[in-house]
């Protein structure tokens, strides 16, 4: 009924699965690679062609069998 | 053939041991032998929720030791005589158990029961690897909470890495049961929903049970709520002992009570 107060506050159970989503991703990560931070330079430098960048984030997950590397790019607003 | 079926969540307290004598005894009215073993060394319980704790002489500890035969130490349940119970052992710790041994019991059991449903301790120490060591599938409960499906995972990934079959090479096959669903709070986006617990988790589904009071109704008594015709929570677990069982029984989600408007008047205030 008094819904239309906290429209604007994102629902709970949204929270609750982005923080899931990247404590799970950690968890399930080993070490970081060593070659981390040029990998990070490396793609700022092509993404900054098209994109400016605000942050990256790059991490190993392991799970069962599998290794992978996972890569978050985060732009910066409007630009 | 038989298969082993751990039963497992990491977090405590979300309803293995529920799960365990209710999928079980659904089972077991499939008209299918079945087994329910406790591997909650020290923290007996299933005896409780099935109502066969007056009938507990030895256990299967002593089984492993060869202090007692197994058909001396093995339960029939009261409510369905295709149902098992091997207890788990009040006084010893979780320290006594061998791989070897769990192996022999479990070899035995086999040979008996079509169906053999291990009930985990919470935790992923020794005593849920040696639940899992040796597993066909394993059953994955979790509530809707996030430490629940956090420490849902870890225990997947030891699973994964730890059982006899992930060593192998092979893959313990995963079902995942989301217990104690409040479909109010799903619909109002106060509580993650199947899809948001699939996606983060990637287990195939086996089925969804709702937050039912009769569960712990049902415990008091000793008389699974899977018995309980009545039953959202009941329905839910007879639903799941026919999937596995191998009918193809369409998931249901729970649907939310529609409130009048006393309900609605009354949720303002809460
Ligand atoms: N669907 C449900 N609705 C309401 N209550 C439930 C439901 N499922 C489980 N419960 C209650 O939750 C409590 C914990 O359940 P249970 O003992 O099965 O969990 P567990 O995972 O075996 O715990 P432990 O890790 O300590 O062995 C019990 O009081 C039980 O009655
Ligand atoms: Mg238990």
């Amino acid at each position: 009924m008094f819904s239309w107060l906290n429209k604007k506050k994102k629902k709970s159970a949204a929270v609750a699965k982005d923080r899931l989503k990247i404590a799970i991703m950690s968890d399930r990560t080993g070490h970081d690679l060593p070659f981390m931070e040029d990998l990070k330079r490396d793609i700022i430098e092509v993404i900054k062609k098209y994109k400016e960048v605000s942050n990256i984030e790059i991490r190993k997950v392991s799970h069962q069998e599998t290794d992978a590397i996972a890569i978050e790019v985060e732009l910066e607003e409007h630009k | 053939m038989s298969k082993v079926i751990a039963v497992i969540s990491g977090k405590g307290g979300v309803g293995k041991t529920t799960t365990t004598a209710n999928v079980g005894l659904g089972i077991a009215r499939n008209g299918r032998q079945c087994v329910v073993v406790d591997f909650d060394i020290g923290q007996r319980n299933l005896d409780m929720i099935l109502g066969l704790e007056n009938r507990v002489v030895y256990d299967m500890v002593q089984v492993m030791d060869e202090e007692a035969r197994l058909d001396q130490a093995l339960i029939r349940s009261k409510a369905n005589s295709n149902l098992y119970f091997l207890p788990a052992s009040q006084t010893k710790d979780k320290s006594v158990l061998e791989s070897e041994k769990i192996e022999k019991l479990l070899k035995d059991l086999r040979k008996r029961f079509e169906y053999v449903i291990l009930d985990a301790p919470a935790g992923i120490e020794s005593g849920f690897e040696h639940t899992i060591e040796f597993a066909d599938e394993a059953i994955i409960v979790v509530n809707p909470e996030v430490s629940s499906i956090r420490d849902s995972d870890r225990a997947i990934g030891i699973l994964d890495s730890k059982s006899r079959k992930g060593k192998e090479g092979g893959e313990v096959k995963k079902h995942l049961i989301i217990n104690r669903v409040d479909p109010g709070m799903v619909e109002r986006g106060e509580m993650l929903a199947t899809d948001d617990i699939l996606e983060i988790l990637s287990v195939d589904l086996l089925g969804i049970v709702p937050e039912d009071k009769g569960v712990i109704d049902a415990s008091n008594q000793g008389h699974p709520v899977v018995l309980d015709d009545e039953s959202e929570a009941g329905a839910a677990y007879r639903r799941i002992a026919k999937r596995l069982c191998g009918e193809r029984i369409p998931l249901v989600e729970p649907q939310a009570k529609k409130e009048g408007l006393v309900g609605k008047l009354k949720g303002l205030f809460r």
